[in-house]
């Protein structure tokens, strides 16, 4: 089922201007561009990136690099298995991700320097802290603007219940950033049921897709609006309304949000929970030919606040949390994900990088729990042009430091870029991505 | 959000009062669910006889019947009026999870406390039903241990620390005077005691690691519980006062929540030995280990029937989340 969600300040004459506002608002601009502004300048190995974002920051010792023989105050409780990669193990609470560590390389020497949520969270999106402003793109606008649109569909797509923000602000990393809010992602939402809601498009109550086609006379309605708005001011907004319906009005595109189109044993492998219907999606993306994807695990980092999922902020119940919730989530949904690449043949032009924004307190807290801890964390990449059965670096013994070389945001990003077909020149040509280096150790 | 749950509707489990309904203590459960078991039954889905797993006895119950078929997450099921009813956390909206309780004779069911606003989770009851206890989440990184009498009404509310903070694992002793619970200080996870207000606090457990999930024995002189004070997640049993600490279990995976059963000469618990979370159950000294599920997702959250005979748990099936009840082999 495809939701475009209700909306409620319509008046009998059409819609008010109010209303009419909040709908153009939360349209991205992106719909409306043509083809992209700066083209490929190199073989593109990854058509398509789907980047999982675990906001919040997972522990790197309780999940994909953990210390067995650390002191009990370090280690945790959990117990170790080992992975198709030799020397490498993971806790427990991944085996299934664990058993196809050759269908992934694994990065252990990421470090970044932001401390907190929203500034570490642009700074994992983006590759740039938030200040000294201008904020810079986010990954996927960035590949958004060079490839543009791919049919009907928007290049960047966000999955996600709403702006990701922590209890106090919004992430500024969202979106396009310098290069404007013309490459901002659109929004998509999927709930534990495989439900999609597209709720930037929010126009009628009870208005679904089906209807939208049969009411072309919207579109001379919202026309009007639009001619409205631009004398308001709005010209931004208006010029991309068309865009707008053309993804509502083309059965491609309205498909490609339709997970009942797949078989129950798909839907199941990726389980009936949030992240792993968000998953099963970002794969239907791809497949109609979505450029860049960031899939996240929530909307908000904190593990546990009233009227929030729960994110991988784990500052108490780290390990109760990670091996109720999270984990068995995660490794349902994330192998599926690449055992579906696969199988369908997408994986060898499909980039897919899972990390958070950094680790966790490899010290066990007063809370017996971890807190934030940017100096070391982990990251997994598959397809796309990345070799896999490959580990990037190591971290001390205690998993407090990398040993060797560290591997910024920056580099997450250029490296993404580069496998997008993003040379150094066209990335220059962007003004984006300045000073990065390509992760050469994953190629 | 306000996604419609066209899905879920498909799926739900529609009460048929016109059907005989089966013993209402819990023996019985609506006749739907019986049909759902000779399906799978029918399928092929039956597993059932003896696997030798080391010295592990897998005694594979036969296959449960499925309580719940709306696929959500949930966690800790726990029975009630003597095992009629099931109380259980729903994830039916991830931001807010909330406590749902289950009639078995007619399968319907309804949220415990509807007006609450604030997610609940990890309930408990006292052997003899005249109160209960849950975690309640009070805003960020908070979490109190709230109890009620038998009716609802809230005796106490017991509130952490500042800051992030929080209880876990609330269990009432038989006789309902008192509360066992874990808390978190000073880097380490101990099992502690109180009276039901939270006065007369006691600190039960003194040991390295994180421990948590207490269970009285029904004549109120033991706790087991897991720990990992030994490295990894291992079950142990101690007095109600914190003495005579004997570990239970041994291997290098965990062995996590268990539960006296009814008569206290058994433990249920849930343990990853095998590859994946599946129930295990043993006798109360750690002797006659039996493996009682076997399915390729993850089997969690055991409780015991008040009958002694059965087990509730939850287990994940074509990557659904739902309530089984399961016979225990004979």
């Amino acid at each position: 089922m495809l939701d475009v969600g209700s909306f409620r300040a319509g008046t009998c004459g059409g819609f008010s201007r109010r209303s009419f506002l909040r709908l153009a608002g939360s349209v991205p601009l992106a719909l409306g561009l043509p083809g992209g502004v700066a083209r490929a300048s190199q073989p593109v190995k990854a058509r398509s990136v789907i980047f999982v974002f675990l906001w919040g920051a997972p522990s790197h010792l309780d999940t994909c690099d953990p210390k067995p023989d650390a002191p009990a105050e370090y280690r945790g409780p959990f117990g170790v298995i080992p992975t198709r990669t030799p020397g490498v193990m993971f806790t427990e609470l991944l085996p299934r991700i664990a058993s196809r560590s050759d269908r992934f390389s694994l990065i252990r020497t990421h470090a970044t320097t932001a401390p907190g949520h929203p500034d570490g969270g642009t700074v994992a999106l983006t590759g740039f802290p938030e200040l000294p402003a201008p904020v810079q793109p986010n990954f996927g606008s960035i590949i958004a603007k060079a490839r543009g649109n791919q049919g009907a569909l928007p290049p960047f797509f966000s999955i996600t219940s709403g702006m990701l923000a922590d209890s106090s602000r919004r992430i500024e990393g969202y979106g396009g950033g310098v290069l404007s809010q013309a490459h901002d992602p659109f929004l998509v939402g999927c709930n534990q049921a495989g439900e999609v809601k597209l709720s930037a498009l929010q126009l009628l109550d009870e208005l679904n897709p089906l209807r939208v086609q049969d009411r072309r006379q919207l579109l001379a309605q919202l026309d009007t609006a639009a001619r409205r708005a631009e004398q308001e001011g709005q010209r931004a907004w208006s010029r991309n309304m068309k865009s707008g319906y053309d993804l509502l009005l083309d059965p491609a595109a309205r498909q490609a949000f339709d997970l009942t189109r797949e078989t129950p044993a798909t839907r199941a492998r990726y389980g009936y929970t949030t992240f792993g219907q968000s998953s099963l999606l970002a794969r239907r993306m791809v497949e109609a030919g979505v450029p860049y994807v960031q899939l996240n695990y929530s909307r908000h980092p904190e593990a546990l606040n009233s009227g929030f999922e729960l994110g991988w902020d784990t500052h108490i119940y780290n390990f109760e949390l990670l091996q109720d919730q999270h984990c068995p989530t995660l490794d349902r949904a994330f192998s599926a994900l690449l055992d579906d690449l696969y199988d369908r043949g997408l994986i060898d032009n499909t980039l897919v990088v899972m990390m958070g924004e950094f680790g966790r307190t490899p010290k066990i807290t007063p809370n017996a729990a971890r807190d934030h801890w940017p100096p070391c964390y982990f990251s997994i990449w598959a397809g796309g042009g990345v070799q896999p059965g490959r580990v990037i670096g190591t971290s001390d013994k205690l998993g407090e430091f990398p040993l060797g070389d560290v591997v910024s945001p920056l580099m997450v990003g250029t490296t993404i870029a580069h496998l997008a077909g993003l040379d150094t020149q066209a990335r220059a040509e962007m003004n984006v991505l300045a000073g990065g280096k390509v992760i050469d150790g994953l190629l | 959000m306000d996604f419609s749950n066209s899905m879920l509707k498909n799926v739900a489990w529609t009460p048929r009062p016109s059907e005989n309904q089966l013993e209402s203590d819990g023996r019985g459960v609506h006749p739907t669910v019986f049909q759902h078991a000779a399906k799978q039954q029918r399928a092929g889905l039956l597993l059932c006889g003896l696997m030798c797993l080391g010295a592990t006895t897998s005694t594979i119950a036969a296959e449960p019947l499925r309580l719940t078929h709306d696929g959500r997450q949930k966690s800790s099921p726990v029975f009630r009026d003597e095992g009629r009813e099931l109380v259980y956390v729903d994830f039916a909206d991830p931001t807010l999870f909330q406590l749902r309780r289950l009639v078995l004779a007619d399968g319907t069911t309804e949220l415990l406390h509807p007006k609450s606003t604030s997610a609940e989770f990890e309930p408990a009851w006292s052997a003899d039903g005249e109160n209960y206890a849950h975690l309640k989440l009070r805003g960020v990184l908070s979490i109190s241990i709230v109890v009620r009498d038998k009716q609802g009404v809230t005796l106490s509310e017991i509130l952490p620390a500042g800051g992030f903070n929080g209880y876990r694992s609330p269990a009432l002793s038989p006789d309902h005077s008192c509360l066992a619970f874990a808390c978190a200080e000073r880097g380490t996870q101990q099992i502690y005691s109180s009276k039901l207000n939270g006065e007369d606090r006691k600190q039960l457990t003194e040991s390295t690691g994180v421990s948590n999930w207490p269970s009285y024995s029904p004549d109120g002189r033991s706790i087991v519980f897991g720990s990992s004070r030994d490295g990894n997640f291992e079950i142990y049993r101690m007095n109600s006062d914190g003495s005579d600490v004997r570990r239970l279990t041994d291997n290098p995976f965990q062995d996590i929540r268990p539960r006296f059963s009814p008569d206290g000469l058994r433990i249920a618990f849930t343990s990853h030995r095998d590859g994946n979370a599946e129930i295990y159950v043993m006798n109360a000294d750690g002797s006659a280990l039996q493996r009682i599920t076997e399915n390729a997702d993850r089997d969690d959250y055991a409780e015991w029937h008040p009958d002694g005979k059965r087990l509730v748990l939850v287990s994940e099936r074509e990557g659904q989340h739902d309530l089984y009840l399961l016979s225990l082999p004979r």
